[in-house]
């Protein structure tokens, strides 16, 4: 415990220089591009934040069948912490491609199937979170395990809607690898380790604070079970 | 064409999205160690009112 705690500050203070690494490759390293101009920059943050949303399914998708198999509530904690992480992601990803999308396409919004499929996407996982808040203890982690294996099959469709269907939407990642210049490579390179870091430092921080809220909530009834005995007894002692 | 306003646009809210849950974080912290606190207080006075019974 006390070794994660010692590690924990130099990790964050990583994601700090890291992030600062990036917005300097961002806009000082990486080249403007000739067709788009200064607006293709937004790519170095929409492209790692969609990745870091699939990762964040992916690991509610992994937690979900893990607590199912096993009924270890950490793993729940684990699944629901990874679906807040991911909505953030998400949204971004949402806000971000529109706004890049105005001057390059000359519309905010089109019913593309990767921008259609996105939002589906967004939707599903924001229905997860309101079916924690809207169930009954007992059941919320069942149902919620469930949701999500079944919520992850979006993810997928999702990440090959532009090679199923035809689609405004460019395609980066080819099977020719990255159809881009080396500086802008590196650039992605850097934003994406900073990305990564701060997914991770931002999960880390509110698994750790679903953990502890839990153990509140366990000390608080145990108190007060204590507090019935103690009255208990002092009435006996009257 | 200067597309500066919608990369400045792009950035700030990004950087406000992510600001605004790592605010939200920090008062679940606080709003936790507050509940901490109040545990210490009331097993504090359950503990002295088992010595004032005893």
């Amino acid at each position: 415990m006390k070794r994660t705690q010692t590690l924990w500050i130099p990790f964050q203070l990583l994601t700090y220089v890291l992030m600062l690494a990036a917005l300097y490759a961002i806009f000082f390293f990486a080249p403007v591009e000739k067709t788009m101009g200064v607006i293709q920059k937004i790519f170095y943050i929409h492209v790692p934040a969609a990745f870091l949303a699939y990762l964040a399914f992916f690991i509610t998708f992994m937690a979900s069948i893990l607590y199912l198999y096993r009924k270890d509530s950490k793993w729940d904690t684990v699944a629901h912490c990874a679906v807040e992480t991911g909505v953030i992601f998400c949204t971004i990803v949402l806000i971000t491609g529109p706004i890049w999308a105005k001057p390059v396409w000359n519309v905010w919004w089109t019913w593309d199937p990767r921008l259609t499929t996105t939002l589906i996407l967004w939707f599903t996982y924001v229905a997860y979170l309101m079916l924690r808040r809207s169930v009954k203890e007992n059941q919320r982690a069942n149902l919620s395990a469930v949701f999500g294996i079944i919520g992850f099959i979006n993810v997928p469709i999702t990440f090959f809607s532009i090679r199923l269907w035809r689609t405004i939407h460019p395609v980066i990642i080819t099977s020719r690898g990255i159809n881009m210049s080396w500086p802008m490579k590196l650039s992605l390179l850097i934003t994406f380790i900073a990305f990564c870091f701060l997914f991770f430092s931002v999960l880390i921080s509110r698994i750790r604070l679903e953990q502890l809220k839990m153990r509140i909530e366990e000390i608080n009834d145990t108190m007060d079970d204590m507090n019935i005995g103690l009255a208990q007894k002092l009435v006996k002692g009257i | 064409m200067d597309n500066s306003i919608y990369l400045f646009a792009a950035f700030s809210i990004t950087w406000t999205v992510i600001f605004l849950y790592i605010f939200r974080l920090f008062r679940s912290q606080k709003a936790l160690n507050s509940q901490i606190n109040e545990i210490k207080k009331t097993l504090q006075e359950n503990i002295e009112m088992k010595e004032r019974h005893s």
